[in-house]
């Protein structure tokens, strides 16, 4: 894939119809056909895994919804971004970065991250909550963005997707290390282990701020507007499984109420992201290009196996 | 509205085509004498090579290698939304495209298990590994079964077989993504946004459920094999009840070439092929009281000369004299005795309709006659994919005057499936035939003499199993 970013995506309608739509198309279009090498991790790796997860559309969410709480951040996104006229392409744009990273040959991603850099460099301004400046290149919010995305894939494949045992995590924030540097973050500064990573994340609380940009984002990714009647209720399973999975510091900034999810209703919150995940499944492209990944998995297994 | 095809002919052209007729019944008698009843249990590695090169096309690169691929593959709702997808796939009005998409892309998605893992499950059901229960076993499947796979093999008694083997883990996943009826009522309303749903999930569900037990099917296949034995184009493979559990069949392997490539050849064997299915449909209903709801292209095999084997008997219905009486009643009426009371009192009878239902005689005839306008008329007709249409639009048609007031009674549900896949598969050979004709015959009420060399065959048959 030698596309810069985001052509290949079609403009926005300002409403969230075409969600399914257009994140499959930023997937189908971010896997290789004839990568030039493995990228940053390459086929055995857990990022291959989650990042196909089922529980990715609840690791997203949560994520811009967690990430929203540092006000530096969320100003640079609230004054910069399109992300109002075209929310889900803004959306479509995010995960096509992710999956480029993940699943793209190390040309690829460093292709994406350089567009990516180049954007940052000119967001920059004056927070008007807090009165600071700030900079979208400034490696602690870069940190901040990557430490919530790699908590939040972890928390969301555990609870929904697939299981993630403590040594996958630790190899998984591990792996990611390598994402941080590829936006920015200085070498030596992106948590390595889980025990990093938490360390960083409570170390972090006080900065963060529940603005009125921050309270309208979570406003409107729990509840978008403009959806398909049918779409709305399956969404409505998707918030409550978001809900759930935010961290207790965030639900508690954000004046949420704290709930557990029960077994039943992660079982039934699964199914509607197997739900999502079928109709992803139906869009052009997407199916070609899971299969792709799938061999590269299987040809690494098999060249890893001892022989019998 | 369009209307099935009728060909009115000129007293020539008639001469003609029955001059071609009869050269026709005489090839189609002559294949049908030529049939011998022992071909299966001779030349076995024959068949079990024919079926190798009747191989489909699989994903042998990507099969599942464990149970828990199996889960990943299908549960979290997709084998259920895969299923669905098999029920509407063949109704393409009143489905939205991106659902119709996703469904037929699901279907797609699922690989065939690894030599191991379906060794696996036949030693956990039979107590053996397939090598030593068979004397040939090819471990590489010939066929998707949706839930499953087909091996080819043969028995230890040189018996060439087909065995069906279903995805490990497969009968829990579903299941348990069955038990939320919520979502799937909203996943059905989405996908075909004017229907009342509340019958169609219980249909869904209980139909799942049916299709994951092995060992039903294996007995329901059993008693249309026994039913239909000697028949002259009609063959249903046998089980071998010894080499089945509950997720294994074995049967009798089949020959025949698929729906797709009967496709291609001449009308007259088409025509034939369409007349064995219309008998098998309607003697099952009337006379074995026992309907395979699944009327689809890739349940069927076919060779020259009308012979066709119908396979998969995951979803059959059975009814009870009292739960027939009243379609008969239906039928006679509006098409026999010309009687539109006796029609609408039957439909009351059945619990179609309302008794009181503040509706015309006329509009119930209105909406409902389109789905007899094959048997209505007499003649030759043609099965149109116009036809098929109509009738799929009338079926999900609820703003129609009497929809207010109508039902379909649970136990006749399944056979809506009549008015769903049948005709669609009919039209879809551009069928020709006298259909009203065959009808006659099969109608319990009716009985009328032969009307097609077919029919001979089969009344000789009918008189030879009646001894």
């Amino acid at each position: 894939m030698s596309e810069p970013l985001n052509t290949r995506l079609t403009p926005g309608t300002g409403t969230v119809a075409g969600f399914v739509e257009r994140t499959a198309e930023a997937f189908a279009a971010s896997i290789p056909e004839s990568p030039a090498d493995d990228g940053f991790f390459g086929p055995g790796s857990v990022t291959w895994r989650l990042t196909s997860d089922l529980s990715t559309p609840i690791a997203g969410l949560r994520s811009l919804i967690v990430q929203a709480l540092h006000p530096l951040a969320m100003a640079g996104v609230d004054q910069h971004s399109d992300w109002r006229r075209d929310p889900v392409g803004r959306f479509a744009a995010t995960s096509m970065y992710v999956v480029t990273v993940a699943y793209g040959d190390r040309p690829a991603a460093e292709r994406a991250a350089r567009v990516v850099r180049k954007i940052h460099e000119h967001v920059h301004g004056t927070d008007t909550v807090t009165g600071k400046p700030y900079r979208a290149d400034d490696p602690d919010l870069l940190l901040w963005v990557h430490a919530v995305q790699v908590e939040s894939t972890v928390r969301a494949a555990r609870l929904f997707g697939t299981s993630v045992s403590g040594q996958d995590a630790d190899a998984f924030v591990a792996e990611m290390t390598a994402a941080a540097r590829l936006i920015g973050v200085p070498d030596g500064l992106a948590p390595a282990t889980v025990a990093e990573l938490d360390a960083y994340l409570a170390a972090v609380q006080p900065e963060l701020l529940l603005t009125q940009a921050a309270r309208d984002t979570a406003a409107f990714l729990l509840n978008p507007p403009g959806m398909d009647p049918e779409l709305a209720d399956l969404w409505d399973d998707l918030k409550e499984g978001v809900l759930a999975s935010l961290p207790d510091w965030a639900t508690d900034i954000y004046g949420f109420e704290r709930r557990d999810v029960t077994a039943e209703r992660r079982a039934e919150i699964r199914q509607v992201l197997g739900v999502f995940d079928a109709l992803t499944l139906g869009e052009p492209g997407v199916l070609e290009a899971r299969q792709r990944v799938e061999l590269r998995v299987r040809e690494a297994r098999a060249s890893q196996a001892p022989r019998e | 509205m369009s209307e099935p095809e009728k060909k009115r002919k000129q007293p020539a052209e008639r001469q003609r085509s029955v001059g071609r007729l009869r050269v026709e019944r005489g090839l189609a008698a002559a294949r049908l004498a030529a049939r011998g009843g022992t071909r299966y249990a001779k030349n076995a590695p024959r068949l079990f090579r024919a079926a190798g090169e009747q191989r489909q096309q699989l994903r042998n690169d990507l099969a599942l290698q464990t149970a828990e691929d199996v889960a990943n593959t299908l549960g979290t709702m997709k084998g259920v939304l895969m299923k669905l997808g098999q029920m509407a796939s063949y109704v393409d009005d009143g489905l939205n495209p991106q659902v119709r998409r996703t469904l037929s892309r699901l279907q797609d998605s699922v690989p065939p298990m690894s030599p191991q893992l379906a060794a696996q499950v036949i030693r956990e059901e039979l107590g053996k590994d397939p090598e030593q229960l068979f004397k040939e076993w090819d471990p590489e499947p010939i066929a998707a079964a949706s839930i499953g796979q087909v091996h080819r093999a043969i028995t230890e008694d040189g018996q060439a077989v087909a065995v069906k083997v279903q995805y490990p883990g497969i009968r829990e996943t579903i299941s348990a993504d069955l038990n939320n009826v919520a979502l799937i009522r909203g996943l059905l309303k989405a996908a075909a946004p004017n229907q009342d749903v509340g019958a169609l999930i219980e249909e869904l569900r209980e139909r799942i459920r049916e299709e994951l037990d092995y060992q039903r099917e294996a007995e329901n296949q059993a008693s249309f094999a026994d039913y239909y034995d000697g028949h002259p184009t009609i063959r249903v493979p046998k089980v071998i009840a010894e080499l089945s559990a509950q997720r294994v069949i074995t049967s009798e392997l089949a020959t025949g070439v698929r729906f797709s490539e009967m496709l291609t050849w001449p009308q007259s064997e088409k025509n034939l092929a369409a007349e064995t299915i219309y008998r098998y449909v309607f003697r099952s209903l009337y006379e074995a009281r026992a309907f395979n709801g699944d009327p689809h292209p890739g349940n069927y095999l076919f060779e020259p000369g009308g012979q066709v084997t119908f396979l998969d008997y995951g979803l059959v219905k059975h009814f009870t004299p009292a739960e027939l009486k009243p379609l008969e009643t239906m039928v006679r009426t509006l098409c026999v005795d010309e009687d539109p009371e006796g029609f609408r009192a039957g439909m009351v009878a059945a619990g179609f309709l309302q008794p009181d239902a503040p509706v015309s005689t006329e509009q119930v005839i209105d909406q409902m006659s389109v789905f007899y306008d094959t048997v209505r008329r007499h003649g030759t007709q043609t099965m149109t994919s116009e036809y098929s249409s109509t009738v799929a639009r009338r079926f999900f048609d609820f703003r129609s005057p009497i929809a207010p007031y109508a039902n379909i009674p649970r136990s006749y549900v399944i056979v809506q499936r009549i008015n769903l896949g049948l005709f669609s598969v009919l039209a879809e050979m551009h069928a020709t035939g006298d259909w009203r004709a065959l009808a006659e015959e099969i109608w319990p009420f009716f009985q009328a003499p032969p009307s097609t060399p077919m029919g001979e065959a089969e009344a000789a048959w009918k008189k030879a199993r009646a001894q």
